[in-house]
């Protein structure tokens, strides 16, 4: 009887002994939720799909993703392109006018091909809910599942001849092989399989974090900072239809994400051939010549402009819509000064509305190291291609 | 003492629960479902085709309607008002097809005589940062112009003088009084906007004068209309707007006149919402069990 009770005690004990190694040798997987803290005058919804919500090791996975070259699903030194190579922070999360590789910002992938419009900004799109891409082909409540979010932009670009023109499986296989990433991956999403899933959803993670909002405007909104005169006539100049009425689309201090993420004819042009425009995602001929309206923070450093790069420079823009609209049976109603070439801007309306737009550029955003691509990779072997 | 504390808990547990069944017993309610709907000439719009004649003869048509509905209130038979909801306002879009269809539930049954609500925003709740989330959000109006939001903007385009499809931007909020003593060397000089050939003898209004005062230009709508409220009923109303009537009424609106924007003109904006008392109409389309 005592000798049984040594060996059930004794039992026990092995078993308690065994599970307590098991636990203290396999990692646990405990991620954080990661909270977006809401800037002021900021919308409370956010685009954030259900099956990707967002957490500390997700976005800090989705940021080696961001910039590692090796998302090419190649290993050599010419072959390396990552979203981080076109998506430059200092220019607003586009490739910029004076991109080393990059010829006035028209951006090609590995094969050369060029794509087929030149860049969006990255730049709070954690509140963009009206579709993704000039023509906002992807959009939450499309039909097709593989079209709806951030998450499929990551593998379009990836797969895409005119960007990385990579195989998904090949990628997917590589990072496999690279020490670190796997226990990263595990750390975001409970396993050290990797999947292209995966990899879309962490990036869509980091990109998400990208919110700009403590530029000059955010701290006049918030009664920090007192906007000059010349601010001040620039924002009443951008904010009246009898001023350059740039409002309705652009938003403003109601709107401060200074854009709708809506779709407008905004008079570039009388004949429309663009395969890609607003007209190719709703089939409506009225969307002939229609793109995305974007957001104008930081907006000076996110040439080229328009959806096909026709413009290098803000006063060009600036000049466009004071002088040069044309008019066609699509333009969009709120274009109503069209019939009169534009806005009408004198040159020094056009000074005070570029002297406010400048308000909108956020420095904090453009240098965040939170943002900015690591100094080095998992594998501790390489290094970011980016050309920040 | 735990037991009588207990026993306390309890008796009021029950006297509350029987309170509440009574409630229920004596309150029935019913439903309302509130449709709405967008005309012109009695047919239902039909967007971005150029086939409506205004009053003053302007041939036009419309893309796009957005506009708030607030301070929805239902008036009983013997004049007692019932607050339907606790939403203050509701944005109604005619691209938005969920935003035109308002469920109002837990009414008190009986008999009713009209509907009430304000066309935009009252001057009390119309304030700058009151919605932050889009599409309302995206119907500010610039705080220079008066702040808050856009009552509506009904945007389109008519055949102008010279027979081109010229946009207009109907839009309608809170309105401005210039301080025309202002000093001229403020104002913006029609030479200054425009030099080219193709805008010439365009008048910019007076667009940098100082505002003086702002105007709040929304009103109260009244629709007169019988219907019932029955407990387990759902009954289904209908708002119309009737478009064309922005346009007519009190003064005959043309476009040739005020042009494609009018949120500084207070005097075009006037015009519109004086039309607009007539613009509404209340129609009962029907009324069955809550289920269907």
């Amino acid at each position: 009887m005592w000798r049984s009770r040594q060996l059930l005690f004794l039992f026990f004990l092995g078993m308690l002994l065994t599970a307590c190694r098991r636990d203290k040798d396999q990692p646990i997987y405990n991620p954080v939720p990661y909270q977006i803290d809401i800037p002021f005058g900021f919308p409370t919804k956010l685009n954030i799909p259900s099956d990707n919500p967002m957490t500390e090791e997700g976005i800090a996975l989705g940021r080696f993703l961001f910039y590692d070259g090796r998302l090419s699903g190649r290993n050599h030194p010419d072959s390396l392109m990552s979203c981080g190579s076109c998506h430059v922070q200092s220019r607003n999360f586009e490739a910029g006018v004076d991109h080393p590789l990059f010829e006035s910002g028209f951006v090609h992938g590995l094969n050369g091909q060029q794509t087929h419009h030149v860049m969006l900004p990255l730049v709070n799109l954690v509140w963009n809910h009206s579709g993704y891409g000039w023509n906002g082909f992807l959009y939450p409540e499309n039909p097709n599942p593989g079209l709806r979010n951030i998450e499929d932009f990551v593998r379009l670009a990836v797969q895409a001849k005119d960007e990385m023109d990579a195989d998904t499986s090949r990628v997917k296989a590589l990072f496999q092989t690279l020490p670190g990433y796997p226990e990263l991956f595990f750390n975001a999403f409970g396993t050290e399989k990797i999947t292209f899933k995966n990899m879309e959803r962490a990036i869509a993670q980091f990109v998400r974090t990208l919110i700009s909002a403590n530029a000059p405007f955010d701290r006049f909104l918030r009664g920090e900072y007192q906007l000059t005169a010349s601010e001040l006539n620039g924002y009443v100049l951008f904010t009246t239809e009898e001023g350059a009425d740039c409002f309705h689309c652009h938003g403003g201090g109601g709107n401060p994400l200074f854009t709708t993420h809506l779709f407008y004819n905004n008079g570039k042009d009388s004949v429309f051939v663009d395969s890609l425009d607003r007209f190719a995602v709703t089939g409506d001929p009225m969307h002939r010549g229609a793109y995305k309206a974007p957001s104008l923070r930081n907006v000076a450093v996110s040439g080229p402009f328009m959806h096909d790069g026709r413009f290098e420079t803000l006063d060009q823009v600036i000049d466009f819509y004071a002088h040069q609209v044309v008019y066609s049976d699509l333009i969009d109603p709120l274009m109503h000064h069209v019939l009169r070439g534009g806005v009408q801007l004198t040159p020094q309306e056009k000074t005070d509305l570029k002297a406010f737009i400048a308000t909108l550029h956020d420095e904090n955003f453009l240098t965040n190291p939170a943002y900015g691509p690591p100094a080095y990779f998992p594998d501790e072997s390489f290094k970011s291609d980016s050309h920040d | 003492m735990y037991k009588s504390i207990l026993f306390l808990s309890l008796l009021f547990i029950w006297f509350s629960a029987c309170r509440s069944n009574h409630e229920n017993e004596q309150n029935p309610s019913g439903e309302i479902q509130l449709g709405i709907s967008h005309t012109v000439d009695g047919n239902p719009l039909a967007t971005d085709t150029l086939q409506y004649v205004n009053a003053a003869g302007n041939h036009y048509l419309v893309s796009e309607i957005q506009w708030f509905l607030s301070d929805l209130k239902l008036e009983r038979e013997d004049g007692k008002m019932v607050e339907p909801t606790d939403d203050m306002a509701y944005y109604i879009d005619t691209d938005l097809p969920e935003s035109r269809s308002i469920v109002l539930r837990n009414l008190p049954d009986g008999n009713y005589r009209a509907l009430h609500f304000t066309f935009g925003l009252n001057e009390e709740n119309n304030r700058s940062g009151l919605f932050v989330n889009p599409p309302e959000s995206f119907m500010f109006w610039p705080d220079y112009l008066g702040g808050g939001y856009h009552y509506m903007k009904l945007n389109g385009k008519w055949i102008n003088a010279d027979g081109l499809a010229e946009p207009f931007n109907f839009h309608l909020g809170i309105g401005q009084e210039y301080d025309s003593s202002a000093l001229k060397s403020s104002y913006i000089r029609p030479n200054d906007c425009c030099a080219a050939n193709h805008c010439e003898g365009y008048k910019p209004p007076s667009k940098m004068m100082p505002v003086r005062a702002f105007i709040q230009n929304s009103f109260e709508v009244t629709l007169s209309q019988n219907f019932v409220v029955r407990h387990g009923m759902k009954t289904k109303l209908e708002i119309e707007m009737k478009v064309e009537n922005w346009f007519r009424g009190k003064h005959v609106y043309d476009h040739n006149r005020w042009g494609g924007s009018i949120m500084q003109q207070q005097a075009a904006m006037k015009q519109g919402l004086e039309n607009g008392l007539d613009v509404f109409a209340l129609h009962v389309t029907s009324i069955s069990d809550v289920a269907k």
